[in-house]
């Protein structure tokens, strides 16, 4: 039996007039045997397929049918529909009401039946929905969904689109092209909406400005659009509609049935979950995104205010007493303010390259230009360049032999020594010792600067790489804060890692490593050197 | 320094064309280049420079890469395309790519803004020097502080011991060589020693470098002869220019 053809109503009812002409039949035929009191009792057989094969209707059908062929046939007088016993009066009306009861009962439980099965199904591909939109990759997820309900509904085709306002902006479809067609140019007259307006005038029209051109559907579109195959469920977010999915039965299938649209505004509305859940971590990003800006630009101030204010006193003390006409400077003199100036303005140059790579490093921009290098020709580089501002300090170098070439951003890595030593120097005593070591170790390279200044404070260690933040209670910090923040950016941009601890005995050692093996490149020089 | 002003003095007359939009900069130029006898022809905008290089000729060109009409990479382009004019290129922190690239099309030098005064006279001397002698690798005998290459042997001596190097390595300093006191890039370098197929692979010369570096440096961890040159390349330092 067709599946389709069971549940069309007049199918029903025609099955349950048969039922009960078999039935008929079948009692004439005992009848012809032995003389059966209770016969019409089998009437109930009939009642009772009818409900359980086709609900409620065909089963009150088959009682008053049954009522009426057992009165007709069975009852004296034959043939009529006169009843002269009063016995069989009751016993046609309990077959009346047995058959409409029985037909209730098992109609209302075939309807249960059908329900629960419409659940499970509901259930299952809700289910299916939230796994597959659990894809980090979007497209995928969506396509996989569409894809889903696709052969769930058998349709031809399932396309999901989000609009403009929503999180985020995916197409995905799936079903044969034609179809797909079709469901695109349904969407079409939706966008025009959006995009729509008032057509300008004539005197706006000669205005300079952006006018979106309005065009109507013409009247296929229209026509096909008006076919019942295609049909669109919208997706909300927040009670607003930001995309739909849109759906083409196929040719000559049946319209959805109230079980299907309940399950597509099912999956309609957890498509809209798990949209706003997406947009309630973006914002949830941007806000933290937004406080940590708003966070640096107050330091920054602060770093501009002070620090940028510093080296610039002087250098305009320096400038505008060279520039004092009624006082005669001695040559020594004017040496010094010569001096002063290049100094603070070479400060005021070291101070503005880390500000341009802090906003790099906040910015996610740092794109190290590796190259192999030798890490010892780098430090003692910049232990020459930095000899001025090391000149009251020890400073002593250890670096290992044979420590091989080390993958890195000259530049950059140049830039972390550099910032190491200057904060050792700034904050230890003149006179104590510094020392720098590089040594290989296991699949990196660490490099070490030590001092034997005061230490730092427990409770300040975890915070001290942090952006403008000074280790120092006195009110005298000679720093700006930024040099270990640049440090520990240009380190992580590298996939290396930098600590800083107390050392035994007194004084702090900062510490980073850098990996030492990319094997490709590596690989590829060490067969090009032994070759 | 007197001295080596008197020398510049001397010297003199050398014209140099000033491509810099930023008036601070030009102003300082003008008077310190001025003060060391040369002829200074500053212009703000790339097209100016371009007429100025035509119809001027200048010995050296200083130039911005920042500038508000032309990239100064086509300014470079279109001198080389003319003639070996010197030029340097004057850009700021963070703009290495652009510099290298810069360098890369025959720009001679850079200057990193801010730059000293002391070190913008050196470059400049190296510069004119190269137009004056530019083939200072074909020596038989090339000497620098104790470092000697007798390139009719193939033979390299430090102090006066002989030090073998592999052919890689000695290709490597005759390219440093060649060219004293000019900064080389690492494109370059690695193109001249591995050929133009190697142009990308820096690996190679920088692991080449550190162990050149330990065979002629008194310290390799000092190297007084191959300076790096971060980012950028390297430069082989004899001090000839200022001997000059």
């Amino acid at each position: 039996m067709n599946v389709s053809s069971l549940s069309r109503p007049w199918f029903g009812y025609l099955c349950a007039l048969a039922l009960t002409a078999l039935v008929t039949g079948a009692v004439a035929l005992i009848r012809v045997v032995a003389e059966v009191g209770n016969a019409s009792m089998l009437y109930l057989l009939a009642v009772m397929a009818s409900a359980v094969l086709f609900g409620r209707g065909p089963a009150i059908l088959a009682s008053i049918a049954s009522f009426l062929a057992f009165n007709f046939f069975f009852v004296e007088p034959h043939y009529t529909l006169s009843v002269t016993s009063n016995d069989e009066v009751v016993s046609l009306l309990l077959l009346l009401i047995a058959g409409v009861i029985t037909g209730q009962l098992t109609a209302l439980l075939r309807q249960r039946a059908r329900e629960a099965q419409s659940r499970e199904r509901e259930a299952v591909v809700l289910y299916d929905v939230v796994r597959l939109m659990a894809d980090p990759e979007r497209e995928r997820a969506l396509t996989a969904v569409a894809e889903r309900i696709r052969t769930e509904l058998e349709l031809s085709a399932v396309v999901i689109v989000f609009g403009k306002q929503s999180p985020i902006r995916v197409q995905a479809d799936t079903g044969d092209s034609e179809a797909i067609a079709l469901a695109r140019e349904a969407m079409g007259p939706a966008e025009m909406v959006l995009g729509g307006g008032q057509a300008p005038t004539a005197s706006q029209r000669g205005q300079p400005g952006r006018w979106i051109r309005v065009v109507p559907p013409t009247a296929r579109t229209i026509a096909r659009l008006r076919s019942d195959r295609v049909r669109s469920v919208p997706v909300n977010l927040r009670g607003q509609p930001v995309g739909s999915i849109i759906l083409v039965r196929k040719h000559g299938a049946r319209k959805f049935s109230p079980a299907n649209d309940r399950l597509l505004s099912a999956v309609a509305h957890q498509l809209g979950l798990a949209l706003e859940r997406l947009s309630l971590q973006r914002e949830a990003t941007e806000a933290e995104v937004l406080r940590r800006t708003d966070e640096l630009r107050k330091a920054l101030l602060n770093a501009v205010s002070h620090d940028l204010r510093t080296p610039l006193s002087s250098i305009m003390a320096s400038a505008g007493s060279l520039r004092q006409d009624d006082v005669s400077w001695t040559e020594a003199q004017r040496g010094e303010f010569a001096e002063a100036i290049e100094t603070e303005a070479e400060r005021l140059n070291r101070l503005v390259g880390n500000l341009l790579d802090l906003s790099r490093i906040e910015a996610g921009s740092i794109r190290p230009e590796k190259s192999w290098y030798d890490l010892g020709s780098l430090i003692n580089e910049v232990a020459g360049r930095l000899r001025a501002v090391t000149a009251g300090h020890k400073l002593i170098f250890d670096i290992s032999e044979g420590l091989p070439p080390v993958l890195f951003d000259y530049v950059e890595i140049d830039q972390v020594i550099t910032n190491l030593i200057e904060n050792a120097v700034k904050y230890t005593p003149a006179g104590t010792e510094i020392s720098v070591s590089a040594r290989a170790a296991g699949d990196e390279v660490q490099v070490q600067v030590a001092d034997r200044g005061p230490g730092i404070l427990e409770a300040a260690i975890p915070r001290v790489l942090d952006a403008f933040f000074r280790a120092s209670d006195s009110g005298t910090a000679k720093g700006s804060g930024l040099g270990l923040a640049v440090a520990k950016g240009l380190v992580g941009a590298h996939g290396g890692r930098i600590r800083v601890e107390n050392r035994e005995g007194g004084g702090a050692r900062f510490v980073f490593t850098l990996p030492l093996h990319a094997p490709e490149s590596e690989a590829a020089a060490q067969k090009k050197e032994t070759a | 320094m007197t001295g080596s002003v008197q020398a510049d003095a001397r010297r003199g007359g050398a014209r140099i064309l000033v491509i810099e939009d930023e008036p601070g900069i030009v102003r300082a130029l003008k008077t310190n280049l001025s003060a060391h006898g040369f002829q200074v022809e500053p212009v703000d905008t790339g097209r100016a420079g371009l007429n100025a290089y035509k119809r001027r000729r200048p010995d050296l060109i200083l130039l911005d890469l920042g500038l508000p009409d032309i990239d100064g990479k086509e300014i470079v382009r279109a001198v080389r395309s003319d003639g070996a004019t010197p030029i340097i290129i004057l850009s700021v922190r963070g703009a290495e790519r652009e510099k290298v690239e810069a360098l890369d099309l025959g720009a001679d030098d850079y200057l990193t803004k801010p730059f000293g005064v002391d070190e913008l006279l050196a470059r400049i001397r190296v510069a004119l020097r190269h137009t004056a002698a530019p083939d200072a690798g074909a020596e038989p005998v090339f000497r620098t502080g104790e470092l000697e290459i007798d390139v009719s042997q193939r033979l390299v001596r430090v102090a006066g011991s002989e030090v073998h190097l592999s052919p890689t390595e000695y290709e490597l300093l005759r390219a440093f060589a060649s060219q004293p006191d000019k900064l080389i890039t690492d494109s370059m370098l690695l193109r001249r020693v591995w050929g133009p197929e190697y142009g990308d692979e820096a690996h190679y010369l920088h692991v080449y470098v550190a162990r050149l570096r330990k065979k002629i440096e008194p310290d390799p961890q000092a190297p007084r002869y191959i300076i790096t040159e971060p980012g950028v390349g390297y430069r082989f330092v004899t001090n000839r220019a200022s001997l000059a």
